[in-house]
Order: structure tokens, then C-alpha cells, then sequence
């Protein structure tokens, strides 16, 4: 358990209850792509988790790089504390213009910088 | 097999327990490590792990014909196509852990012959027409499960379904091709294709299970959506897409008594040996007790193996 | 069409090199089928999934190679896999080796990839295209093949427990028909009379045995004395051999000819 801050009876976070041999993979699709989480793999290592990770993730997707990390080792908000991330009050002062308008500039904005092209 | 109710542990907290139904009631799905009854924990990790075994022996009929694939190009889409169903165990049995289960102990339990998969798996791929009939027609009914299931309430569970269905979509249309060129071939590859359907027709008749006992074990499944589609309603999916395409080709289904009521919207059918099917759920079906064999030789085989594997990784 | 190899003017040359690549394609085929009868049965599932990719690459390498031999010939790749006798095959007697334990299989792994990268680069180098381009192309792959295999050796040698007295076991029985990867035949000599090649045997046996004695003594492992056995690449095959070819290319032979 980390600080273990509790409000009421409640965790808020904690590790991930996982095997210690369980590694988390995050593949990266093309360059400039954020790595993402894609599953998992058991291996001894981080080497052998790379090179199973390849073949079990990578073998029909497009890939650039790869990241492991044992699954163990990741802290997770709880699901009692998904309450926390909805907003309560008008928040419209963090974006520019409307709250959709935002949305579809940054929606474009993140396909535009992930097109082929662009490779 | 015993349908009774599991008792609620006392454990269950009434509020949480109320909370939790309220949530799945609602659509919401459970993510690993969150609270859940252990009932519903108990039936999740039952479904879940068998669906894994099953991928797992899966791999043993059509694994057969890997070396014997009479073209390159059906070498190696055969062993990509294998290859992904062994995926899907390493996927399904990651999922199964998150409910607290050990790999290990998952694996130890099926190849010494104490856990369940699939029938059809029990049956023999006696000739190469077979695979096609494998391909098609047993990958095509578990499409319909896993097609369905994809509504679990068990967010892991739902997200490996998605990637599965979506490879096994492939898995069809490569079934399909092999079918079309025994079925558009020689008399004797027809003859070998009609052969391998008459074989399997029973087996996949049974896969989707007897049809469903109205029991509060079901209710409650539904209801937590374990289960999402009831046995009949998944056989009769999975006849509406698969007889057209043997009577397409011109081949007899296998099944003289079995028609489409157009009134009730349904195919009848005749109906088959509910005795069979429990056997070969007790793992004595015709390759059972060969296929397990097998594989726990290999399991045994490989034992110092993963102990070096495990002082490896203490080091 | 003319093919690739009707550029090769002399016909002796000509089939001397369409040997020498049908010993590449050969080679892959073969080790490509015995790593996939591992499929299902391997020691991890991860590992199973890998080598079937490995299984597949090596098949498909084989595909390739035998497709740009009968391009022109008028025959297809199919044919040349399937319809010729045992004694025909020119591949090494090491790849037709029945499967054994694990650890054999990853010794065999460990010492064919690192010969196939020479062999690849000589041909990589040559002027032979659309050979040498090919050769190029598959090197890529070839890479993860030798990461697997040597991951998986340090591993199983140096994991404790009698695994080093397996593995050094393996790679005493897999030595001598490692050796025979390299047996030099009167086809080496006349391609390399004809510059179609730029390296002997003897030449990538010194290059392969310096990439592989480091991998093998830092896992502690001993580099045997045992010589070369040959005959693979004069088409002396043995009875695993008769075996796997009866097998793989029984449901072929079936119905010759018929569309699959």
C-alpha cells in the first residue's frame, strides 16, 4: 500500500494485484504515436518480455517500439475514486470557445499529427 | 452437471452486493480488482477459463495438419491460424488471473484432466477437409458466443473478446476458401468434404449446449450478464448463417430433419444425443484422453524448464 | 518470363547456383516445418506464439526463394516443394532433425541463424539480383529469429538446476550436423570460379564459428571437436527425413495437380 490517505472508508489507489512474472506492454504504432497499452505477457525479464512481446502484440499491428513494465509495479486510482474526475462546476474557462469546439479541434489536431503523411 | 444456486457467501456485503447489481443493471461493466460477489466471481472465472482451455486444445486437431498442408500458402495461413488460437489462450488465461487464479495452477489442472474446454475439440480431424469444416463451421460457432459475449459485464473479459472475434473473422474467411476449393474440386475432394461435414455436424449441434433450464442459476446469469444469449437463440444464429453456405456449394446438410419453419422464423432439427455431450464434458469424448496425454507429456517434458525459468528470474 | 537465373549465361554456372539456392530454400523449408510442430506444445504460450512467427518466416523465406528459382521455369514454387523425391532436397541433414526437448531445438535455432545470417550476407553481397535484393529483404527478419534463440539459450544454460548439462548435451549431438551446413561440394568451387559468389565453405564456416563461439562460452557452454557428418547437400538424407517428406507431402500427392 503507498501513503495510504483515505477519506472516509475508502481507497482511493493502490498497486495493481498482479503475478510479479506479468509484464505490461505498450506498443507504439508509428513515430510520434504515443505508446499504448496493448495486454500482457508473463516472462522471466524484461529482455525475454521484449522479445515475446513482439510476436504476441506486433505481429499483425504496426509497430515502432515497444515498452515492459511489470504489471505489478503500476499504481491505479480506484474505481470509488472515478467520482473525483467528474466535473462539478462550469470548467469552460480551461478551453478556448465551446467545450465541443475544443473537442473537434483537438480531435482533428491529433489525427492531423498522426497522419501517414507526416511519416 | 449441477445447476444449483450457489448460497451467497456470507461475506457479501448486502449494500455492496445491491450497488453492484444496481451498476450492471444500468450497462456498466466490472474492471478487474473491483468488488464483486463470489458467485459472480466463481462463474466468471469458470466461463473464462474453459474458453481458454478450449483454445488451447483447440490447437490439437488442427495443429495435425500443419505438416501435411498441400500447398505453401495453406502451410503457413494453417499456422498463423493456429498460432492466433494459442494467442487467445495467453490472452484468455491473463484475463482468468485477474479474477485470482494462477497460470500454472490453470494449466496444471487441464492437461491432468480436471478441467473442461469445448466438445467439438474432443473429435478427430481425420482428413485435411476437415480443417476446412473446422474453419468454418466450429470457428463460425464460437463466433457466435464470443460475438455475443462481447456484452459481458466483465470489462476484461469484453476486451479481449473484441480482439478475438476480429481475428476470428479472419480465421473464417481463410475456412472459406479452403471449403470453395474442396467444394468446387475434384469428386474426391467433394467426396472428402461432405465426408468431414457428416462427421462434425453432431459435434457442432451440441457445442452451444442442451437448451437452457429456466433455473434462478440462469436468471441470475443473465441477469449479471455472464451469460448474454440463451443456447438456442446462439444455435439458431449460427444455423442461419452456415446451412446457406453448405447448400450454396450443393452439399447435404448432414442433418435429414432438419428444416427452416417459416412461420416461427427457426430451424427444426433432429434432435441429438444430449448423453453424448455429457460424456465428452466428463473428457470422454473419441480424443480426449489422447489430446490430454499429450499435451501433459510435453507439460512434463518441460518441467525443468520452467524451474530454470523460475531461478532465472529469483536471480 | 525469362527468369532471373537465365542471366547467367554458362549452364553449367547456371545450374550450380540454382543448386546453391535451392540449398537456402531447402534449409528454410525444412527447419520451418520442424519448428512448426512445436506449434501448441511449446514451454511457454508466449514462446509458442514466437517460434510459430519464426516457423512462418522461415516458410515463407522458402516460398520466396523458391518462386524467384522457377520464375520462368514454368513450374511453380508449390511443385518444387512437394513433387520432388527425398534425394532431391538439398538441405543440411541439421534441419531435418526430429524436434527433441526444447533446448535441442533452441540449440539447432542458435547455430542455423547464425550461419543463414552469413550465408543471407555473402549472398546479400553479390551482384545476383534479384537474389542479392531478396537476401537483403530477409536479413530484417532474420534478426528476431537469432534474439529468440539466444535469449532462450542463456536462458536454459545459465538458469540453474542441470540445465547447462542439457544444453551442453544438445549442442554436442547438434554439432557435427552443424558442420555439415558448410560441406563443400564441386557447385561451391564452380561458382566461386565463376565470381557468383564471393566466399567458400571453409570461409563462412571460420566467420560462423566466431559469431557463435562467443554466444556459446558466455553461457558457459563448451565448443565441441566433434568433425562435420555431410551428405545434405548431395541429397543423402536419413530416415527422419524419409519420415517428414512422406508426411509433408502426403495430402499433395493425394491428388496431383487438383487446386487446394
Amino acid at each position: 500500500m503507498g501513503g495510504g490517505v483515505t477519506v472516509g472508508a475508502e481507497v482511493w489507489e493502490r498497486r495493481l494485484d498482479t503475478p510479479r512474472d506479468v509484464w505490461a506492454v505498450f506498443l507504439q504504432a508509428r513515430t510520434r504515436d504515443p505508446h499504448v497499452h496493448v495486454g500482457d505477457v508473463h516472462a522471466p525479464d524484461a529482455e525475454m518480455a521484449l522479445v515475446l512481446a513482439k510476436e504476441n502484440y506486433a505481429r499483425r499491428d504496426p509497430c515502432v517500439t515497444l515498452w515492459v513494465v511489470r504489471a505489478a509495479e503500476i499504481h491505479t486510482t480506484t474505481q470509488d475514486a472515478a467520482e473525483m474526475f467528474e466535473p462539478a462546476i462550469d470548467k469552460s474557462y480551461r478551453f478556448g470557445g465551446s467545450y465541443r469546439r475544443q473537442q473537434q479541434v483537438y480531435r482533428s489536431a491529433w489525427r492531423l499529427s498522426h497522419r501517414d503523411e507526416d511519416q | 452437471m449441477d445447476q444449483a444456486l450457489r448460497p451467497q457467501e456470507p461475506q457479501d456485503d448486502p449494500e455492496q452486493l445491491a450497488r453492484f447489481e444496481q451498476r450492471i443493471q444500468s450497462g456498466d461493466q466490472i474492471e478487474a480488482g473491483e468488488w464483486m460477489p463470489e458467485a459472480y466471481r466463481f462463474e466468471a472465472i469458470r466461463l473464462i477459463q474453459m474458453h481458454a482451455n478450449s483454445e488451447i486444445m483447440g490447437a490439437l486437431p488442427e495443429r495435425e495438419w500443419i505438416p501435411r498442408a498441400p500447398t505453401l500458402a495453406r502451410k503457413l495461413a494453417l499456422t498463423a491460424k493456429v498460432q492466433d488460437e494459442v494467442g487467445h489462450a495467453m490472452l484468455l488465461y491473463r484475463v482468468a488471473e485477474t479474477l485470482g487464479r494462477s497460470r500454472e495452477e490453470m494449466f496444471a489442472e487441464l492437461v491432468e484432466g480436471r478441467a473442461r474446454f469445448h466438445n467439438v475439440f474432443h473429435y478427430p480431424a481425420e482428413t485435411w477437409a476437415d480443417v476446412a469444416i473446422i474453419q468454418v463451421f466450429v470457428d463460425g460457432a464460437a463466433m457466435q458466443t464470443q460475438g455475443a459475449l462481447r456484452s459481458c459485464s466483465y470489462a476484461p473479459y469484453a476486451r479481449v473478446l473484441k480482439r478475438i472475434c476480429y481475428e476470428e473473422d479472419f480465421h473464417i474467411q481463410l475456412g472459406l476458401d479452403v471449403w470453395r476449393s474442396l467444394a468446387e474440386g475434384t469428386p474426391r475432394q467433394r467426396a472428402m468434404l461432405q465426408d468431414a461435414l457428416n462427421r462434425w455436424w453432431t459435434p457442432l449441434i451440441h457445442f452451444f449446449g442442451m437448451p437452457d433450464k429456466v433455473s434462478p442459476h440462469t436468471e441470475r446469469m443473465l441477469a449479471w450478464r455472464i451469460k448474454v444469449k440463451s443456447n438456442e437463440e446462439l444455435r439458431q444464429q449460427f444455423l442461419r448463417r452456415f446451412v446457406p453456405i453448405i447448400l450454396e456449394y450443393g452439399l447435404v446438410v448432414p442433418d435429414p430433419g432438419l428444416r427452416w419453419v417459416e412461420g416461427e422464423q427457426r430451424y427444426v432439427y433432429t434432435e441429438p444425443d444430449w448423453e453424448e455431450l455429457k460424456r465428452v464434458g466428463r473428457n470422454n469424448g473419441p480424443k480426449s484422453a489422447e489430446r490430454l496425454a499429450l499435451r501433459l507429456a510435453f507439460y512434463r517434458q518441460h518441467a525443468w524448464v520452467r524451474e530454470a525459468m523460475t531461478q532465472w528470474a529469483a536471480a | 518470363m525469362a527468369g532471373a537465373l537465365a542471366a547467367i549465361a554458362d549452364a553449367s554456372t547456371r545450374a550450380g547456383f540454382r543448386e546453391w539456392l535451392l540449398r537456402v530454400a531447402d534449409d528454410e523449408l525444412i527447419i520451418g516445418h520442424r519448428h512448426s510442430e512445436w506449434t501448441g506444445f511449446g514451454p511457454d504460450i508466449e514462446s509458442d506464439v514466437a517460434l510459430s512467427s519464426i516457423a512462418q518466416e522461415e516458410v515463407g523465406h522458402a516460398r520466396a526463394f523458391y518462386a524467384q528459382i522457377t520464375a520462368g521455369e514454368g513450374d511453380d514454387e508449390d511443385h518444387l516443394a512437394f513433387a520432388r523425391l527425398p534425394g532431391e532436397y538439398r538441405h543440411a541433414v541439421l534441419v531435418e532433425r526430429e524436434n527433441g526437448g526444447w533446448e535441442w531445438s533452441i540449440v539447432r535455432l542458435v547455430l542455423y541463424e547464425r550461419f543463414d545470417a552469413e550465408r543471407l550476407g555473402l549472398l546479400a553481397a553479390s551482384a545476383q539480383d534479384p537474389f542479392a535484393g531478396l537476401a537483403r529483404t530477409l536479413l530484417r527478419e532474420e534478426r528476431y529469429h537469432t534474439l529468440f534463440a539466444e535469449a532462450w539459450l542463456t536462458r536454459l544454460a545459465r538458469g540453474g538446476g542441470d540445465g547447462r548439462a542439457r544444453v551442453q548435451a544438445a549442442l554436442d549431438a547438434a554439432w557435427p550436423d552443424a558442420l555439415g551446413l558448410f560441406e563443400d561440394t564441386d557447385v561451391d568451387a564452380r561458382l566461386a570460379a565463376a565470381g557468383i559468389l564471393q566466399g567458400s565453405p571453409d570461409a563462412l564456416r571460420t566467420a560462423w564459428a566466431a559469431a557463435v563461439r562467443p554466444v556459446l562460452e558466455s553461457s558457459g557452454l563448451r565448443i565441441p571437436s566433434t568433425p562435420a557428418r555431410t551428405g545434405g547437400r548431395r541429397g543423402q538424407h536419413t530416415p527422419e527425413f524419409d519420415r517428414l517428406h512422406a508426411q509433408m507431402t502426403e495430402v499433395w500427392r493425394s491428388e496431383p495437380g487438383a487446386r487446394w
